[in-house]
This record gives C-alpha cells, structure tokens and sequence, in this order.
C-alpha cells in the first residue's frame, strides 16, 4: 500500500473537469484508490466520490492506492497534482 | 379554433396526428416496493436503462466534431464518468436489493441523498454540480420507461417541444413520433440534418408552439414549408391529403429503383457505395443495390470501452461485413480516432488544444504500438472472404502511406506463412482531407490504389471554418471556387494514373449536388444509404457529356452565388 500527502494547488480545486480527469487517470490501473480530506475518506475513482469531498485549492488530501500496479498507478496521481491537473497553462 | 404557425421546414415530409406537448423532465416519482422475487429483475431493467444511456451520449459524442465537440464533450465526458460511478451504482442496487425499492424509487432516493451533500456545501460551484447529476438521473429515468409497454405511447402523435437533441431523433422515430415541432432550434442543427436523413418531419422555430397546442390537440405538419396548423379545417385535410399523396408517389417510384442501374441518361454508369457503421447499414446497402461499401467506420469498436479491441474480434466484425455484402467490395477505413472523440482505453491524447489539428486518423494509427499491426491482420484476414480494400484517414505525407504500405506488406507474409487464406493484393487507399494531400498528389498517388475525398474535413481544412461553428454557417460550404478545383484536380490525377476517385462527404449524399460532382468528372460516390436512391434518381436524368460540357462554366464562377447559379441552370428535372 502506498500513501502520500498531497496537496490541491490548482486554481479551481477538485472540481468536475480535475475530478474527471483524475478519475480518467486511475480507471487505467487496477488498484484500489482513496483520497481523504477533512476527515472524510472517498472512493478516489468514483467521480461522485472525489467531488463530495469539495476540496478546494490549498487543501490537503491523503491519497492511498493498493494493489498490483499501486506504485504506477500513485505516481500517475502524484504527477497530475503537481501538474495542476494541466489547467493553469 | 383554427390557428397556424410558420415555423422553418427542417425536414420534409407531412404528418397529422395529436399533439404530445413534452415539457422539460421532472423526476416526480412515488414511493413503490417490490417483491423479493423481482429484485434481480428490477436490478437488471434499470442496467438495462443505464446501457441504453450510455449508448446514447455515445451516439451524441459521435455526431459531434471540432469545437461543438470540446464544449459539449466535456459535459458528455462528465455524464459518462457520472454514470459509470461505482458509488452511484452500488448504491443503486442497494437500495433496490435491501430496500426493495422499485428503480425509479431508488433513482429518486439517491439523487436525493446525493443531493443533500452537494447542497451543504459552501462552494457555489460544487452546489451546481446537482445539475450534472440531475441530467444524468434524469436520463436515466427516461430511459426506464422507453421500453415499458404501459407507457401512453408516442405513435402516430406529433412531438411539441422546446427542442430536441440529435441523439433522440432515431430514439423518437423509432418509437412511432410522425413529426417533430420545436419552439427554438435551427434549419442548420445536427438534428435538423439528421432528421432530413432519416426523412422524420421536423419544423424548427415556432416560438408559440408550446404556449398554444395542449397535449390530444390534431395538428398538421408540412416540413417542407415549415407551417403547422392547430385544429385543422376541411381544406387544410384536403391539401395533406394531397401533399401525402404526391410523396407517396414518390417514395413508389423511388422503391423501383433498387434494382436500377445507377447510370445517366446518356450511358455513363455511376457507382454508389454506402458509407456504413452498422449491420443495418450494411443490410440496407445491400438491399438497395448499392455498388459496395465505400466507407466503412472502425471506430465504434474502439470507443467506450477500457480495453482496445483485439485482432480477433476486430476480424469477426470486418468479416461479417464483407460476408453481408455478398462479394460486393467493402471499403474499411483504419482508425479516425482524434482526441474530440471519448474514448477511455487511453488512446488518443486528451484536451489537445486544438482536436482537428492533432494526433488523429492515420497518424495516431502510426503512433501507438501494435495498433496498426492488430487492424491491418484484421482487414487482410478478413479479405479471405470477400473484396476488402482499406482506406486510410487523415493521410497528409507520403512517408505515411509508405509506412503503412510497410507494415501492411509484413502483416500479409506473416499471415501467409501462418496458412491464413487471404486475397492475393487488398488495396490500401487514401482519404483526401488535408489540403496538402490533395495538393501534393502527384508525389504518393504512386503508392496508393485509390483515392477517397472527404469533403467534410477538406471543407474545413481548407476554408479554416469550423463546420460546427454557427457564426461561420455561410463560410463553412463546398461551394467555393477552392474545393470545386482541388475536387476537379484529384480526380483528374486519379483518372490519369488510372486510380480510381470516390467522395465520400456530405455533399455525396445530396441529389442537389450531384451534377456537379459528376460535371468534376466524379464517378464514384459514397453516401449514406438513407438517400442513396434519391441520387440514383437524380443521376439518371442526368447528361453526362452535357454536364461535362458545361463543367468550365462552373469552375469560371467566382463564388458561391455563382456555383449555386450553376447548380439551378444544370439541374436535372425530375420527375
């Protein structure tokens, strides 16, 4: 199982089209995946999901992956965050 | 009391009958159980409904190209992933399995749970994310009760709406609705164009429609003139008579010509493939004596699903359709995947800045390992069994054709020596779409066996119009000095270098244009077999050496009034 902090730093937060987008990204992988913020854990490939969680920019989330492909599948994730979800060009 | 409205004939064609005034969907649902014996019955009639969903913004993702594509797709793309929720799901069937709830129950409930969340939050832009989810649940409540035999149905009634979207034109029509009145829409809309090819009645823009008919009032509907009168009196039934009638009549005459050759008044016979992405198609093709396939489109095979296609399955598909057509030829096209179309197996790039001029067609072919190489042992399996010729997309190099010519030739050896039966040559041919394929002919028409003009993308390649932007409705044409020479030039080369030239676009399909493709020297066309047999009709009262004759006069007019001009002088009467 792998775990990482990380931190929502796009302008928009965790809205529909990073959501989807994130969900896109994990739907490749067979992992399992959770993102928890403000004390609420979420399927981090359900769309629904990751948008209850309403997570605005600067807010910290908790993401786990397990399974075969964890490590491709985090770093995937990771790299889409640090991206900013590639909407800030 | 008699009234009339004069809305925008979008699609020909007269009807009366009832009126069925649909106002925007509501989900009004009561609370119903279920016995336990039904759960699993019920659990499976609402994946019925959700698949019948899904399949249906599929069909909408697929009519949509360029920039209507990347604003709509985007909203299709969110309405997939809400309908594939795994949470959503889960707790669908939960609620019909534990609570034995009924579907539309369980529909309503969970919206209403979800809902709760959403509008807790402080962020205005999450709180109207309830819509999305509203749309898609609404969706899929529509859907449940499309099928159910109690629903007041639909057939031989009149739809009066605010408007309607493309993907439910062929859902309405095949339900029974005889015609279609919206109070907004336009004469130019993907559902205008698609109600004209499938010969459904529609009228656009009749503002007073909605506020004026009521649900049960008769009402009759002339698409072509685009008036639709309330409480028709006695002359009013008298002219649809007529009207019904003169069609009719035509559509008889138009029947006969199944078994017709497509030949003109003067001798010159005309080949008329289909284009076709359906076993229906490929039925209806066949049965209106189409020459072939012209234009057969791979990608619904690629899209909305998680894993590509393998060879196998593709080569059961490529197969059927050679078999169905009985030894006529079938023109496959390679993959046209770009990223303005949805697809999830990560193929294509996402949110390319501009989906028109990307990674698409052939080059994505060439981009992605083993693609080509599983498609082309497809195909070549596949002309085991009939003609098959393969048709590459969005070809703007000769490297390109090349390149595929290579693999192509690897694939062939490796399938021989595997003791595969496959036919001794499968032509391998290019769309002509990019302007510079088209210029640059002569330098790769050596490496092809055939040549297909998609007018569409070579309309808008080289006018730089989108086809889908509604400001640009009068730029965006075939009609223009640019696309009449270059269509005329690439069938001059492939005449020359006896390669033979199909169009393939839109405007193959229309009889309005048909003398001039063939006054260009066309003579293979590839057209949807909804108006397969008006072309044919139109073809045959056609003079070939007349039309030739007068092509310089066409390719002197300076613009779009003069080309239309032309086109009048030169129509054939049909009659």
């Amino acid at each position: 199982m792998i775990e990482h902090e990380l931190t929502v730093s796009n302008r928009l937060g965790l809205h529909a089209r990073a959501t989807a987008k994130l969900v896109q990204t994990l739907s490749a992988y067979r992992s399992s995946a959770t993102l928890t913020a403000k004390g609420r854990e979420v399927n981090a490939k359900s769309i629904m999901g990751v948008m209850l969680l309403a997570a605005g920019k600067g807010t910290q989330v908790r993401l786990r992956v397990e399974g075969e492909d964890e490590d491709r599948a985090a770093e995937a994730v990771i790299s889409l965050f640090e991206r900013r979800f590639d909407e800030d060009s | 009391m008699r009234q009339e409205f004069n809305g925008h004939g979008a699609s020909r064609g007269s009807a009366l009958g009832r009126a069925r005034v649909r106002l925007p969907h509501v989900l009004e649902v009561v609370e119903e159980h279920i016995p336990a014996r039904a759960v699993e019955t019920e659990v499976a009639r609402l994946h019925a409904a959700i698949a019948t969903v899904r399949s249906e913004m599929f069909a909408l993702r697929e009519r949509l190209h360029g920039a209507l594509a990347h604003e709509v797709g985007e909203f299709l793309d969110l309405h997939s992933l809400l309908l594939d929720d795994p949470e959503l799901l889960q707790g669908l069937d939960e609620l019909i399995r534990t609570g034995r709830y009924s579907a539309d129950y369980a529909l309503r409930l969970q919206r209403d749970r979800i809902a709760s969340v959403f509008q807790t939050m402080d962020d205005a832009y999450f709180r109207s994310r309830v819509d999305d989810i509203d749309q898609v649940i609404g969706r899929v409540h529509a859907a449940l009760h499309r099928h159910d035999a109690g629903m007041p149905g639909v057939a031989g009634e009149i739809l009066v709406t605010d408007n309607v979207a493309p993907a439910e034109i062929a859902q309405l029509q095949a339900q029974g609705v005889m015609a279609i009145v919206t109070t907004t829409g336009s004469v130019l809309s993907h559902s205008a164009i698609l109600a004209r090819s499938l010969h459904l009645p529609l009228v656009v823009g009749t503002p007073q429609a909605m506020q004026k008919i009521n649900d049960g009032d008769v009402l009759a509907v002339d698409g072509a003139s685009g008036r639709v009168i309330l409480e028709p009196d006695a002359a009013d039934l008298r002219a649809h008579r007529a009207r019904v009638r003169e069609l009719a009549r035509e559509r008889k005459q138009l029947h006969r010509l199944r078994r017709e050759p497509t030949r003109t008044l003067d001798g010159v016979d005309v080949k008329l493939y289909a284009n076709a992405e359906s076993r229906e198609d490929v039925a209806e093709a066949h049965a209106l004596g189409s020459a072939g396939v012209g234009l057969y489109r791979t990608e619904f095979l690629f899209l909305q699903r998680n894993e590509l296609p393998d060879e196998e399955e593709q080569f059961r598909v490529y197969r059927d359709v050679v078999l169905g057509m009985t030894g006529r030829t079938v023109t496959i096209r390679t993959l046209d995947l770009g990223a303005d179309k949805a697809d999830r197996t990560g193929l294509a790039l996402r949110d390319e800045p501009n989906p028109a001029l990307g990674l698409r067609g052939v080059r994505l072919s060439l981009a992605r390992d083993g693609l080509l190489d599983a498609q082309l042992r497809a195909l070549v399996r596949a002309s085991g069994y009939g003609p098959v010729r393969i048709l590459l997309p969005m070809v703007s190099t000769r490297e390109e054709v090349r390149s595929v010519r290579a693999t192509l030739k690897h694939v062939t050896a490796e399938l021989r020596a595997q003791g595969h039966e496959i036919a001794e040559n499968v032509p391998l041919g290019a769309m002509i779409e990019v302007p510079a394929a088209a210029i640059a002919l002569p330098a790769f028409i050596g490496s092809v066996d055939f040549l297909s003009i998609g007018t569409n993308d070579l309309v808008q390649y080289l006018l730089a119009a989108d086809r889908n932007n509604e400001a640009l409705t009068s730029l965006y044409t075939p009609l223009h000095p640019a696309v009449i020479r270059l269509i005329r030039d690439v069938i001059r080369q492939g005449q020359k270098r006896g390669k033979p030239v199909a169009v393939c676009g839109e405007i193959a399909g229309d009889p309005h244009f048909a003398p001039m493709l063939l006054a260009l020297g066309l003579t293979e066309f590839s057209l949807h077999p909804a108006t397969l047999l008006e072309v044919r009709r139109t073809i045959r009262h056609c003079d070939h050496a007349r039309l030739q004759a007068n092509a310089a006069a066409l390719l002197r007019a300076r613009d779009r009034k003069g080309i239309e001009t032309w086109i009048a002088e030169n129509a054939p009467s049909v009659g």
